[in-house]
């Protein structure tokens, strides 16, 4: 503790002794010099003699002590001196062989006791003197200790129990390190005689020592459940206690606890069944026990209220697990008048939460479909309950309602809940039964709902709630300000999965009925029982005499309420109320408010990282209830980007991009790519600028640091946009519809750009975005702008890659600068002699670009030769092409990923000519001429290698043939499992989604700002290389980070940079053997031991540890498209026959498929498809599908691209 | 599950503390955790005006009694309102055994007493009795109901 107490530089125990007036006892000056001697003794190290030691240690005592006056041995106080544990224990050792003195006692319960209290729990050496003094003294506060002590040896787990302090300040317990020292009594040796001696108090029936019974009995539990022999014992005790008392009838009495009146026989036994069901509380459940769900449910009508509540929790424990026993066991109980109806008007707020509970658990039980009698009584019991007068009873009831039991439930369940609460009435039976008054719930007072004559009236549930919810909102509790809004949060969750499944076909604006039309027929509804969700035909929800309302109407009004709610200064209640809110946010409603109201909250600096990161996760969780929202959350998302970039997990903003870009589908895709890179156009903060605190697109980033961390957000927006933007525009150099000559003619820029946003606003956009941040901003921004240009110049088609290539060109020769930059705001740097620094960056990409220009040009050259002489192309010709191909395809792949079975350097117009040499010299698309059999001619000379490896692969094709709905659930991101592992946020969500997490809160530190995780740039530079192979190889990780200067400069990293982060990308991971030969120039010797063992992989490669679960699965989830990402050029067989793999499937054994849906083409390229139309699949690429049809669809066109998930392949 | 019930002095030490279910390398986490809670928002804090707090699925409900600032931590059916009832039992036996809102003082003065309360209240992570003459009874090792 010591370190604990290092502010005031005192320990609790200081504390406690510190003043004079009560400091009185302390502790007996150091006993005589023998007995010290004895006490302090190590022990022999004969075991056998331990029980002897023990005796030895009590006579001992017993004699030191009675040698002295005890009296005298507690003289002067000594002041300001802590008592230490050793000097207690003596004390103890010495007070408990004169316990039949009123001193001795007295000096126990004032002094040694308390203050041995400091130290959380005793070592086992005191126990002989605990059990003496059991024995020995009837003073009831002394005994009180004795089994307060002995309780906490028994529960003593690990370290004696003696919890260590560690670094603030507890009351721990200063040195107990040297506990074990005194007299060497160990738990083993104690425990046995501790359990005995209680034993044997818990089963005397002796009136006499019936409080000490219940003492003994409470302590027994504390054992720790690991000891079945203790267990057997308690489970025999407890049983035999109810045996004889549980069966008795008896009558609840109204009154107060402990002031009962009525006579002695019938308050012992209430007072033994109290304990015995305490006591089976704390042991394990035994759910096929017959007995013991017997003597649980027989508790329900126990008197002892405390004793009802663990019943109820037990019953209700066991119906989770075995509802039907439960259910007939508490048949004659759910009866009108029964037992259980009696707990409504009990006065213990928990036991009305279990009754809530079990409610629940047993009319939702699918075993007890049969009886639909006996659900619909457990029912109409729990909406009863929502009447409550407590708000804690009044919530639970509502969330089981509304399908909220643990996190486990399944979407069904919880859209059924609201469905439930939307057209389910509450009748009550007959009088209100709510007329208790809570007078000793702090909680209730304030919003007890009285209920007057109208509640026996029937009342739609929901008009209940909202009432309900309405009242608590006013309250001035945080807690139940906060539990309201969570509860509005879980009918949020409840309405997205009613909505999510289709179930809700209800229009929440259309007028409810009156009640007093529709009265009867709500009547004869209820009574019939008819409560099942599926066969339940809506009920019109009554609004009390002549009201018309609208579930809309009172939602409104809540949300109303809920929202003034986040005027309230604490931050966690306004955290819940904006969680609450965004679930109860619908994809058609205006974003506006929740949008200001979010910015207005995020200007408060007083929220902490935690709560925002928890909010942020929120909105994945309501993206996965409905998909539809990506567009909206990701405007919401970006609101946290712009006003508190310094306190949110990039990696979790960054996650929650992608899936959102996923899940918006192909229309929303623009949009979704829109709202997140408007973060790059966001004006660079202005310090110390409070104008439009709440605008949302002011940033606020005010300090240095946030300031910091808005530059990273940016970084990290930029390179989202680079790997994604061609995905976002559907816009693919492989599948160019435009062949580059073309493009070559439009050499005027401004003609160009005009032709390129025309074609496709979403590139054109983001590369404008690009452009623009390749001038302005920060250095490091700039860098990843120019890396996010090139990868989009690789990727797409032309203009696109002209018009990048034309501004690179610029760029590096720093020329167009001025006209850019006039409007940015300069930040100081050196831009370098180009004007950008970005010189020696770009000039390898230009010299890419080059050569591709200039490759294809020839190949227009040479083809135009070869038509003209009406040559055919020699074998010689073709290599050399292939070559250049093959150089360039290396070159392109150190920028960025490609497909490189698709990918063309050489333009569209190669692709017959590298196909023919391919399949003349059976040569992988993957592994190209690297391939050792191409390199060495052995390919040439195995005939039909490819049928072959046709026929090994095609079994395991089958077998990891996906499920077209996985392959949806894929994309919707909804799969966790499918998710790559490595990614670094996901665990986060999925925790988040799972409702984990109970394990402590990091305490944050200023500095925790700007150290938070994975958008420091040095970062990105280790990731890129890293983290791609990081589940394969450990070593590979170390040797990595070992040396981040050989990452450090960018020369040398460019190559490796451009591979990809670990960012999500929706290209799937890089393919580990790309630019393997330059990679390893690069790279030290162990890295380049990586890659050869990542490539000897063959075809295992496809474990979890392979390199394409780096990063969550793309769009395109296709079987092709993850063999293409095995293909490794450093591989022997396997990894070359997973790349002819591909080509077969196209050439020899078309693939076909059906289209799942209708589809309208949206591009010249793309296909329009019938629901159900055959088709034959061609190829994939990133999530889309070449198909041809058998005949013209209603556009006239036969092939064309579609969406993978749009068709089931067989 | 009741994870964790803490008492501290203003300056933040800790006086009482009962962790159940909670790793030992994690009570320090939620002891500075705690602390940091108290130091940011009870300053002012009126007797007994409850605070709530919640991280992940955990709740946290805290009050000022006095000189002493009241911790309690609950997850699953112990939520914010639960801990608010939890709260209240433990500060209506805490006043019960000093006779008034405690000084620092005072409440080490009774810190045995108050022990012996808590273990009546609390007991192996569930909440037990509620009622404070009970409670009372219970720490004399007197039956809960007389006979």
């Amino acid at each position: 503790m010591a370190s604990g107490q290092e502010s005031s530089g005192t320990t609790l125990m200081d504390l406690i002794t510190s003043d004079p007036a009560t400091a009185a006892s302390a502790a007996p000056s150091p006993a005589p010099a023998a007995a010290a001697s004895t006490l302090g003794k190590p022990v022999t190290t004969d075991r056998k003699s331990k029980r002897a030691t023990l005796t030895q240690i009590q006579n001992d005592t017993i004699a030191a002590a009675k040698a002295l006056n005890p009296v005298r041995a507690i003289p002067q106080r000594q002041k300001k001196k802590p008592v230490s544990y050793a000097q207690l224990v003596r004390s103890i050792h010495e007070l408990a062989a004169t316990s039949d003195q009123k001193s001795s006692q007295k000096q126990l319960v004032q002094h040694v006791f308390p203050k041995l209290a400091v130290y959380n729990s005793v070592d086992p050496s005191v126990a002989p003197s605990l059990l003496m003094l059991h024995q020995q003294c009837e003073d009831r506060n002394v005994l009180r200790y004795v089994y307060y002590y002995l309780a906490r040896i028994l529960s003593d787990s690990g370290s004696q129990g003696l919890s260590p302090g560690g670094g603030i300040p507890t009351p721990n317990w200063d040195a107990l390190a040297d506990i074990d020292a005194v007299g060497g009594v160990t738990r083993a040796d104690v425990i046995p005689r501790i359990v005995n001696q209680l034993t044997a108090d818990a089963t005397n029936a002796d009136p006499e020592f019936h409080s000490r019974r219940l003492a003994a009995l409470k302590a027994l539990t504390s054992t720790s459940a690991s000891s079945s022999e203790i267990l057997e014992k308690l489970y025999e005790i407890v049983f035999g206690i109810l045996e004889k008392v549980g069966d008795a009838k008896q009558k609840r009495r109204k009154g107060l606890f402990g002031k009962q009146g009525g006579d002695k026989e019938s308050n012992t036994r209430s007072n033994l069944q109290y304990a015995a069901l305490s006591a089976l509380r704390r042991l394990p459940l035994d759910p096929g026990n017959p007995a013991f769900l017997h003597r649980a449910i027989q508790g329900i009508s126990f008197a002892d209220p405390v004793a009802v509540r663990h019943a109820l929790a037990i019953i209700s424990d066991v119906a989770t697990r075995d509802p039907y026993s439960v259910a007939m066991a508490l048949e004659k109980h759910i009866e009108h008048g029964g037992a259980l109806h009696d707990i409504l008007h009990l006065h213990d707020v928990l036991a009305r939460v279990s009754l809530a509970r079990l409610c629940h658990s047993l009319s939702r039980a699918r075993a007890l479909d049969e009886r639909p009698d006996i659900t619909s009584q457990f029912s109409s019991l729990l909406y009863q309950l929502l009447l409550d007068p407590s708000d804690r009873v009044c919530f639970e009831a509502i969330l089981c309602v509304l399908g909220k039991f643990d996190n486990t439930e399944r979407t069904e369940e919880r859209a059924a809940g609201w469905i439930r609460l939307t057209r389910e009435i509450l009748k009550l039976p007959e009088a209100p039964s709510v007329t208790i008054k809570d007078t000793d719930n702090p909680t209730a007072k304030v919003n007890t709902v009285k209920p007057s004559s109208k509640a026996k009236r029937p009342q739609p549930l929901i008009k209940l709630v909202m009432r309900r919810l309405e009242s608590s909102f006013r309250s001035f509790s945080r807690p139940v300000l906060h539990a309201a809004a969570r509860v509005v949060q879980e009918m949020g969750k409840s309405r997205a999965a009613a909505y999510a499944l289709g179930l809700y076909d209800v229009d929440e604006g259309i007028q409810l009925h009156a009640y007093s039309e529709n009265a009867e027929s709500l009547d004869s509804e209820f009574n019939s029982g008819s409560q099942s969700e599926g066969t339940r035909k809506t009920v019109p929800v009554s609004n009390g005499p002549g009201g018309m309302d609208t579930i809309a109407g009172l939602l409104a009004s809540l949300l109303e309420v809920v929202r003034t709610t986040v005027a309230c200064e604490c931050v966690y209640v306004r955290a819940m109320v904006i969680k609450a809110l965004i679930w109860m946010q619908n994809p058609h409603e205006s974003l506006e408010e929740l949008q200001s109201i979010i910015a207005c909250e995020l200007s408060d600096p007083a929220w902490p990282s935690a709560l925002l990161n928890d909010i942020l996760l929120t909105l994945h969780a309501r993206f996965k209830a409905t998909p539809d929202m990506a567009v909206t959350l990701l405007e919401i998302a970006r609101i946290f980007a712009t006003k508190v970039p310094g306190k949110i997990d990039a990696d979790v903003l960054q996650l929650l991009w992608k899936t959102c870009l996923v899940g918006a589908g192909p229309e929303g895709k623009h949009t979704a790519l829109e709202a997140v890179t408007i973060v790059l156009d966001l004006p660079p903060p202005h310090p110390g600028s409070m104008l439009g605190l709440t605008s949302v697109d002011r940033v606020s980033a005010s300090d240095p640091k946030s300031a910091l961390a808005l530059q990273r957000l940016v970084q990290a927006a930029v390179w989202f946009l680079g790997e994604n933007a061609n995905y976002a525009a559907s816009e693919y150099a492989w599948e160019s519809a435009t062949p580059p000559g073309t493009a070559l003619m439009m050499l005027d820029a401004d003609k160009m750009v005009a032709a390129a946003s025309s074609r496709n606003p979403t590139l054109a956009g983001a590369l404008t975005r690009l452009q623009r941040c390749a001038f302005s901003g920060s250095w490091e921004v700039r860098i990843i702008a120019a890396q996010a240009l090139i990868t989009i110049a690789i990727r797409s088609g032309e203009p696109y890659r002209l018009q990048i290539y034309e501004f690179l060109h610029a760029l590096s020769l720093g020329g167009v600068q001025s006209q850019f930059s006039e409007s940015q705001i300069s930040n100081g740097e050196d831009q370098g002699a180009s004007g950008t620094g970005l010189g020696s960056l770009i000039s390898p990409m230009l010299k890419v670009l080059d050569e591709m220009y200039r490759a294809q040009d020839d190949l227009i050259r040479d083809m135009r030769n070869h038509d003209n002489n009406k040559q055919e192309w020699t074998d010689e010709e073709l290599k050399k092409l292939y070559e250049t191909h093959e150089k360039l395809l290396n070159l392109v792949s150190l920028f960025c990923y490609v497909p490189r079975a698709k990918y063309l350097p050489l333009g569209p117009t190669s692709a017959k000519l590298i196909e023919i040499y391919r399949n003349r010299h059976n040569i992988s698309t993957s592994t190209g001429l690297n391939d050792p059999a191409v390199a060495t001619g052995i390919s040439d000379l195995v005939y039909g290698i490819s049928e072959l490896v046709y026929e090994s692969k095609e079994a395991e094709k089958e077998s990891d043939a996906i499920d077209p709905e996985l392959a949806m659930a894929w994309a919707a991101g909804l799969e966790d499992g499918l998710w790559g592992k490595n990614a670094p946020a996901m665990e986060k969500v999925n925790e988040f989604l799972a409702g984990a997490g109970t394990d402590a809160p990091d305490v944050e530190e200023e500095e925790n700002i700007t150290s938070r995780p994975s958008v420091t740039y040095d970062d990105l530079w280790a990731k890129s290389i890293l983290e791609t192979y990081e589940a394969e190889e450990d070593d590979a990780r170390s040797s990595g980070t070992s040396s981040p200067e050989s990452t450090g400069s960018v020369e040398t990293s460019i190559s490796s940079h451009f591979g990809g982060m670990s960012y999500p990308s929706l290209f799937s991971s890089r393919p580990s053997g790309y630019g393997v030969s330059q990679n390893s120039e690069i790279r030290s010797g162990n890295n380049g031991r990586r890659f050869s063992n990542t490539s000897t992989g063959g075809p295992t490669l496809e474990g979890i540890g392979s390199p394409v679960r780096e990063e969550p699965p793309s769009y395109s989830s296709s079987v092709l498209q993850r063999f293409e990402s095995f293909e490794n050029p450093l591989a022997g067989r396997g990894a070359q026959s997973f790349g002819s793999q591909d080509e077969d499937t196209g050439s020899h054994n078309p693939q076909f498929g059906k289209a799942l849906y209708d589809f309208t083409a949206g591009g010249d390229d793309e296909l329009s498809l019938t629901a159900g139309e055959e088709v034959e699949i061609d190829y994939e690429v990133d999530g889309w599908y070449y198909v041809k049809k058998k005949r013209p669809g209603r556009d006239g066109r036969m092939a064309g691209l579609v969406p993978v998930l749009y068709v089931s392949s067989s | 599950m009741l994870l964790a019930v803490l008492f501290t002095n203003t300056e933040g030490n800790i006086l009482v503390e009962r962790f159940q279910g909670v790793p030992t390398e994690e009570r320090l986490h939620w002891r500075s955790f705690l602390v940091k809670l108290g130091a940011h928002n009870l300053r002012r804090a009126k007797n007994e005006e409850l605070f709530v707090a919640s991280h992940k699925s955990v709740y946290i409900v805290y009050t000022m009694l006095g000189d002493v600032s009241i911790y309690v931590v609950g997850k699953d059916e112990y939520d914010e309102l639960t801990l608010s009832e939890v709260i209240y039992v433990i500060t209506s036996s805490v006043k019960d055994a000093c006779g008034k809102p405690p000084t620092e003082r005072l409440f080490l003065d009774k810190y045995g007493k108050i022990c012996l309360c808590l273990d009546e209240i609390v007991w192996k992570g569930l909440l037990e009795n509620t009622d404070k003459s009970r409670i009372r009874r219970l720490t004399r090792l007197k039956p809960p109901t007389d006979v």
